[in-house]
């Protein structure tokens, strides 16, 4: 018996090892995740309160939800600096989901008037944009140039469209703790997020989905903004409107 | 910002949800470079896609011809060689063409559109191992593809797993044809072959995926094929005339046979 056998053991040892590698990559990446994921539930858990916060108190409010995302940022610091060693799409889609509900919460906060950042003075009913996004959690946005932890496009997008749910809800709720005023802002804010959906060429995919489904969160808003008009409650909409794009 | 001119869309189908007259949003500014961004990944992913449906068909192209080849450790018939090589050429024209779109960021971002690589590593090393009668080890897979593309290792893993499939055929097949497990002048021959691959495929760490879990289920129906081959062969082996194929249909009472 002289000559070569069918395979090099080494071929599968190297396998092997890389096997062994990805399980460890995922185990330490779900930890990392898992945290993420509570210090996302306790800043949701904090906004869920505006449903029942006069706009006078949400200074208050917005500093202990700050507080919050300050422990996000420092998670999605660490998720970073792992992710980065290994190709970000390899693993991406195990945090996305979280990730992106961490955006919500900072999108929010920055839309009750948290986060004022240089480029974008603190305001109520501000879109905070990727950028700002990315200098919030310190960490890069639409990476195209470099394989590296990164907040991409989809998330962010994905992103928005849970935020105009609970906005929503919000209409409905400022109206009952009688803030007529803010349903007007929540009103022309999420029209044009609407708009800005259409814009867009969707593929028949998660966001095409989620983007549809805004429309019915400009209805229920609609509806409140209607109900109120018809009352004599608010000055005419349209007041509110143009006011709105000249703050711009 | 200044409501008004609404600009023209640039010819994309979805004509019906344009709405021309609207005024510009506040936001219509940012979605509009978020739109640019999305159509480059859409586009890009739908040439890989094109590309990898078509490179997948010529894969399983080659492996047909391969299928043909009579022999171990010969060289192919010119005509197989010929088919054979024509077809990674086209292979190669495809594959150079989003060679590109493959950036180190995006190699993993469309790797489930690329598929593809799979079903080339399968015929690479089936090709391979007609030839030599052993496995194409990693970095002879990456010199055989025609293309500058990068093999992962798990493309490599999971194109080897298809490699079964094709040696069950092959030997079913050969057996038939001369009333012997093909192999070669030392004894090794190709059920000893699919023995000694399976159990190294054994060996790895289970990934949890259903994909792997397919797989390996395929793996082992094709091992358990080969070895009613062989058994075959030593029970029937003196009665059986020329010719003389095993009755695979005793596949059948095994309820997850495809």
């Amino acid at each position: 018996m002289s000559s070569q056998t069918l395979l090099n053991p080494e071929i599968f040892t190297s396998l092997n090892d890389r096997i062994e590698e990805e399980t460890a990559v995922r185990e330490t990446l779900t930890q990392i995740i898992q945290r993420l994921e509570r210090a996302v539930a306790t800043a949701q858990a904090l906004l869920s309160r505006v449903h029942g916060t006069p706009r006078a108190r949400y200074p208050a409010l917005i500093e202990q939800v700050e507080a919050a995302i300050g422990e996000q940022r420092e998670i999605i610091g660490e998720l970073s600096k792992t992710a980065s060693n290994h190709p970000y799409y390899k693993y991406n889609s195990k945090w996305s989901r979280t990730v992106q509900s961490a955006i919500t919460t900072a999108i929010y906060t920055a839309w009750l008037g948290g986060f004022p950042l240089d480029t974008s003075p603190a305001r109520l009913g501000r879109l905070a944009s990727l950028e700002d996004i990315g200098k919030i959690y310190q960490v890069p946005t639409n990476l195209k140039d470099k394989d590296a932890f990164h907040i991409t496009i989809e998330e962010y997008l994905l992103a928005l469209t849970d935020f105009t749910s609970d906005l929503s809800r919000l209409a409905i709720n400022s109206v009952t703790m009688g803030d007529f005023e803010l349903p007007l802002v929540i009103s022309t804010f999420i029209k044009d997020l609407f708009a800005g959906f259409q814009v867009l060429n969707l593929k028949n995919d998660i966001l095409r989905k989620r983007a549809d489904a805004v429309k019915y969160d400009v209805k229920r808003v609609e509806d409140v903004v209607y109900d109120l008009s018809l009352r004599g409650l608010v000055k005419r909409p349209t007041d509110a409107d143009t006011e709105m794009k000249t703050g711009a | 910002m200044s409501g008004g001119v609404k600009r023209d869309r640039d010819g994309n189908a979805r004509a019906k949800s344009a709405r021309d007259d609207a005024p510009r949003g506040q936001f219509h500014d940012m979605f509009e470079t978020f739109r640019d961004e999305l159509d480059e990944h859409y586009d890009r992913r739908e040439r890989i896609i094109k590309v990898s449906r078509d490179v997948t068909a010529l894969s399983k192209k080659i492996i047909f011809s391969l299928q043909r080849v009579k022999n171990l450790h010969a060289e192919f018939p010119p005509n197989i060689q010929k088919e054979v090589d024509s077809r990674l050429a086209e292979i190669s024209t495809l594959l150079n063409s989003i060679a590109a779109d493959l950036t180190p960021l995006n190699r993993q971002r469309y790797s489930y559109s690329l598929r593809c690589l799979e079903e080339l590593v399968e015929a690479l090393s089936f090709a391979h191992y007609l030839r030599h009668q052993t496995l194409i080890t990693p970095a002879e897979t990456q010199a055989a593809v025609p293309a500058d593309v990068q093999i992962s290792p798990f493309d490599y893993m999971y194109g080897v797993f298809d490699l079964f499939g094709e040696l069950m055929r092959f030997a079913t097949v050969t057996t038939a044809q001369r009333g012997e497990l093909v192999g070669n002048d030392e004894g090794r021959n190709i059920l000893g072959d699919i023995h000694e691959l399976g159990c190294a495929y054994e060996m790895l760490p289970e990934i949890p995926t259903k994909d792997y879990r397919q797989k390996i289920t395929a793996m082992r129906q094709s091992v358990v094929k080969v070895e009613k081959l062989g058994y075959g062969l030593v029970v029937r082996g003196s009665e059986r005339p020329k010719g003389w194929v095993p009755d695979m249909k005793d596949d059948a009472p095994d309820p997850s046979s495809p």
